[in-house]
């Protein structure tokens, strides 16, 4: 066993001796590098080493946590978590944390980018790379980021466990124009086959399609989203899954479990595989995660769950915890069975958007909400790009997006972006039918 | 009885290892070097529909180095509080500085050094504020909100509480200690009235003690908020759309002023430094808008303040050491100051304004806001209404959003009434104004003479870095602006 396992262990062992029921703690050892661009230069590189251990405490039904920096501190802030525990009140839907011994899968996470060398050069290959879709002018700004964390799990209920995780992801937007511009990612979990110059190609040729943009026209229109605008609306839908959300009605969900919630088309899972950023073996109380389909076929078939809130739902698990707000990891929509060039081809008269950002709820419980597309955005007309368009909103409504879906390409890719396409999800192009597009007056 | 001060625990910052990683900074004849080191200590709970869900508190400690190195800037931070690790990050700022190989060398505006050592007032220690009188409060607030007539089915309430202790120094003499205690509250409820369900929240803050309870009045404020919802899903009609007065509550104008004035006005932004996250700005070197160009009417002044006391977004000096002081962002409708670092400010040939601020020891301190609001005018409530002959009040707002450039913005009302010949009439369905910041300033032709402020949560940077503000302002008089 490691030296941090054990101590984690330790940290348990101590609260169980001073009397709690139930006693979790996760460690966690980071590494994050991260380094920041705008105008083709680096401003800045950073590094955050983290050494921290998550604990959770339950007493009678009462549920406290907090975290420990320093393992000589143990004994110390363990007496003061369940002191804290006497003093906090009764939950009685607490359902406890997982119970039993469990076979983890091994990580395939890849150590080497601990202390990736040269990630300037890395930076420089992308704008390289989007300078030549879109010309020298090209203005380029974004992130390179690392992570590295090895994680080692104790519970008092059974589960024991050492995963490590790891993700490297490349952000680039470029700008061909003050209002023409491009996204690009590369995300993925090692460095095998990592390739920001692909990110760089993507944003550059977006750029460079977006120039001269007119002002967009009002209207619904038929809409291609692409993976990266598709992985900002599963992050909308995904998050919306998760049983929290739901039981504070901050959901579309809500009393639809078996019900048709979107189109034939949309299969979504959720899945940490070892591709995705979010990989890992265990959740946040030692449940194995694995593969969940959320909606089949368009009926929606589980919530994200904890333990103690599927007990709630009188279920089970879904290897989602969040100790207090289970929710998704990696979303994959399925794939469908056109290729991106006969989604466009079908298009009569419609727009592809290529980015979103700023979404924002009137109401969670209807979905009534808009979004504002930025990067490029295209009119299409007899599956062609006709157009460059700026200064348009989407002010529409979830469900009824859900259920528009008319078609998803064959095509995917693993994107991330911010905190706008998060979760990390497998996107593909959504066709949509009939989306409500506003702009200012 | 049993009593829970969780947050009179330990205090880890060993300033002698900050001091001893400046020193190993300077060593290495670096440009620049700071070390900015953090103790934050943090409470919080979750109580979902009357149960108390979690309580978590802990100490999150920790120290960064950030250095100006051959002009590229390193930066690297931990929690780990000795020599061997402050040598490590020191070692591996540099090294990233120099990685950056810049062409347009970063330098910081010269400023004077700093030995200060400051502190926000707190009346009720919150340190003093046990845990059980935290659940007592929230959960007696929740079981009001259940048990006042109206349906709320659904109820989230947070209470938070950060004491945060920092120290900076840096290499060309700054020694700053602070602390800070900040309080947050956060309600969110769902009335639901002949099957339907309407939303708000609202958000709480406060640089201070426990004294902050008595001032929000958190349990007035959201019973108000559920009558107005279920008057709302009973009473409220939809809105001709067409042009129209538009009269904006304080909560509106706050988070107008925070959007449209206080984002585009930030220097990095309009020199590209958040191009790829937050956007740029639809102000910038060699554009249409500059200092001096006209956005809006003489009646709009919109000021960015970190001095007030006890604000959310209060401080006294930034996180590079400066002064903090109100700048004046849109005077009297012109464009007039923007907010600076240290770097921002080189590259403008200006001086830092203080509003450089980092959330925590682990993140770099950007050019951030703080309390940003609409200064009073002249005009009484009585008479910015009593002109109106036809037109909205939209008093609050749910949904809102604004582009990057910050410039399209669309504000939905969610406590909003119809106004005939100066007087409110039925409440209006989700009203919504989708304009540009041009129109929305240059429309304003009153302001009311008192001011109320907003806490909320500005996100900005990557990783992201949600800091404490205040947004706020007086009553506004929009004249003709289209409102559907």
């Amino acid at each position: 066993m490691s030296e941090a396992l054990s101590k984690t262990e330790a940290i348990v062992k101590k609260g169980k001796a001073l009397g709690a029921d139930e006693v979790l703690a996760n460690t966690t050892f980071g590494r994050y590098r991260q380094t920041r661009f705008s105008n083709n230069e680096v401003d800045i590189t950073a590094a955050w080493n983290d050494y921290v251990t998550d604990v959770a405490l339950s007493w009678q039904k009462r549920f406290v946590a907090t975290q420990i920096h320093n393992f000589e501190k143990i004994d110390e802030t363990m007496k003061r978590l369940y002191r804290l525990a006497k003093v906090s009140k009764e939950n009685p839907m607490y359902g406890g944390i997982a119970k039993g011994k469990f076979k983890y899968d091994k990580s395939k996470a890849d150590k080497s980018l601990e202390n990736l060398e040269d990630q300037a050069d890395y930076v420089f290959q992308a704008i390289e790379a989007a300078r030549k879709e879109a010309g020298r002018d090209l203005n380029a700004g974004g992130i390179l980021f690392t992570k590295l964390e090895d994680v080692y799990l104790a519970s008092s209920e059974g589960p024991t466990g050492e995963d490590c995780r790891s993700a490297i992801e490349f952000s680039i937007r470029a700008f061909s124009q003050r209002e023409a511009s491009g996204h690009g990612v590369e995300c993925s979990s090692t460095i095998k086959g990592f390739d920001p110059a692909r990110a760089g190609r993507k944003a550059g040729e977006i750029a460079k399609m977006a120039r001269n943009p007119k002002e967009g026209v009002e209207g619904r229109y038929d809409v291609i989203f692409d993976p990266l605008f598709a992985g900002a609306l599963s992050g909308m839908w995904g998050g919306m899954t998760s049983a929290f959300a739901v039981m504070i009605q901050r959901s579309i969900f809500v009393n639809k479990l078996g019900q048709k919630v979107a189109s034939d088309a949309v299969t979504m899972r959720d899945i940490p595989a070892s591709y995705s950023m979010s990989n890992r073996v265990f959740d946040d109380e030692g449940t194995p995660v694995k593969e969940n389909v959320l909606i089949d076929k368009g009926v929606l078939k589980t919530y994200v769950h904890n333990t103690s809130t599927a007990k709630i739902f009188k279920t089970e698990t879904t290897g989602n915890a969040g100790l207090v707000f289970p929710n998704p990891w990696n979303l994959e929509l399925d794939a469908g069975d056109m290729s991106k060039d006969e989604m466009f081809k079908d298009v009569k008269r419609g727009l592809y958007l290529t980015n979103t950002w700023y979404t924002r709820f009137q109401n969670y419980a209807t979905g009534d909400f808009s979004t504002i597309p930025r990067d490029g955005m295209f009119l299409i007309e007899n599956g062609e790009i006709k157009q460059s368009w700026k200064d348009v909103r989407i002010s529409d409504n979830a469900l009824r997006m859900l259920n528009n879906i008319a078609g998803i390409s064959k095509e995917r890719q693993h994107v991330h972006w911010w905190i706008e396409a998060d979760p990390p999800s497998l996107s593909p192009y959504i066709f949509m039918k009939d989306v409500q597009i506003t702009r200012p007056k | 009885m049993q009593v829970c001060h969780f947050s009179q625990g330990e205090n880890i910052m060993d300033k002698d290892i900050a001091d001893f990683a400046l020193n190993y900074a300077q060593g290495k004849k670096v440009d620049y070097a700071e070390v900015r080191a953090h103790t934050e200590n943090q409470e919080g709970l979750v109580i979902k529909n009357g149960i108390l869900d979690a309580y978590v508190a802990a100490v999150d400690d920790g120290f960064c180095v950030r250095v100006l190195a051959d002009g590229g800037i390193g930066f690297a931070s931990t929690n780990k509080w000795t020599r061997d690790e402050a040598k490590t990050i020191v070692d591996m700022a540099i090294k990233f500085a120099k990685m950056a190989k810049r062409k347009d060398k970063i330098t910081f505006a010269e400023e004077k050094s700093v030995r200060i050592t400051w502190k926000a007032d707190e009346k009720k220690k919150l340190a003093n504020v046990p845990s059980e009188t935290r659940i007592e409060t929230m959960l007696e607030i929740d079981k009001d909100l259940a048990s006042h007539g109206i349906n709320v089915p659904a109820r989230m309430l947070n209470l938070g509480s950060n004491l945060a202790e920092k120290y900076f120094v840096n290499s060309e003499g700054s020694v700053i200690s602070s602390y800070v205690p900040r309080i947050n509250a956060y309600a969110f409820i769902t009335v639901v009235e002949n099957g339907k369900p309407e939303q708000a929240y609202k958000t709480f803050g406060y640089a201070g003690g426990w004294e902050a309870l008595d001032e929000w009045k958190i349990r007035e404020q959201m019973i108000s908020q559920a009558k107005v919802l279920q008057r709302v899903i009973k009473e409220a009609k939809a809105v001709n759309p067409s042009k129209m007065d538009l009269i904006c509550g304080p909560e509106v104008t706050g988070i107008a002023a925070h959007e449209s004035c206080g984002h585009p006005m930030e220097a990095d932004r309009i020199l590209g430094r958040e191009m790829s996250q937050a956007g740029r700005s639809f102000i910038y070197p060699g554009g249409p808008f500059w200092v001096g160009t006209t956005i809006g009417s003489e009646a709009v002044t919109v000021v960015d303040d970190p001095t007030v006391k006890n604000s959310y977004g209060y401080y006294e000096y930034d996180d590079e050491g400066i002064k903090a002081r109100r700048r004046y962002m849109y005077k009297k409708g012109v464009i007039n100051e923007f907010l600076h670092n240290r770097e921002t400010a080189a590259r403008l040939k200006a001086q830092s304004n203080g509003s450089s601020r980092a959330i925590n020891y682990d993140r770099e301190a950007i050019v951030r806001m703080s309390n940003t609001f609409v200064e009073p005018g002249d005009f009484s409530e009585e008479e910015i209404f009593e002109d109106v002959k036809q037109g909205v009040y939209m008093k609050s707002f749910t949904e809102w959003n604004i582009d990057d450039k910050r410039f399209n913005q669309r504000y939905v009302g969610r406590e909003a009434y119809w106004i005939e010949n100066g007087e409110l009439k039925h409440p209006i369905a989700r009203p919504v104004i989708e304009t540009t910041t041009k129109i929305f300033w240059t429309a304003v032709d009153a302001v009311s003479k008192k001011i109320e402020y907003d806490a909320a949560t500005c996100g900005k940077s990557d990783p992201m870095q949600g800091v404490p503000v205040y947004t706020g302002g007086p009553i506004l008089r929009l004249r003709g602006v289209y409102v559907k």
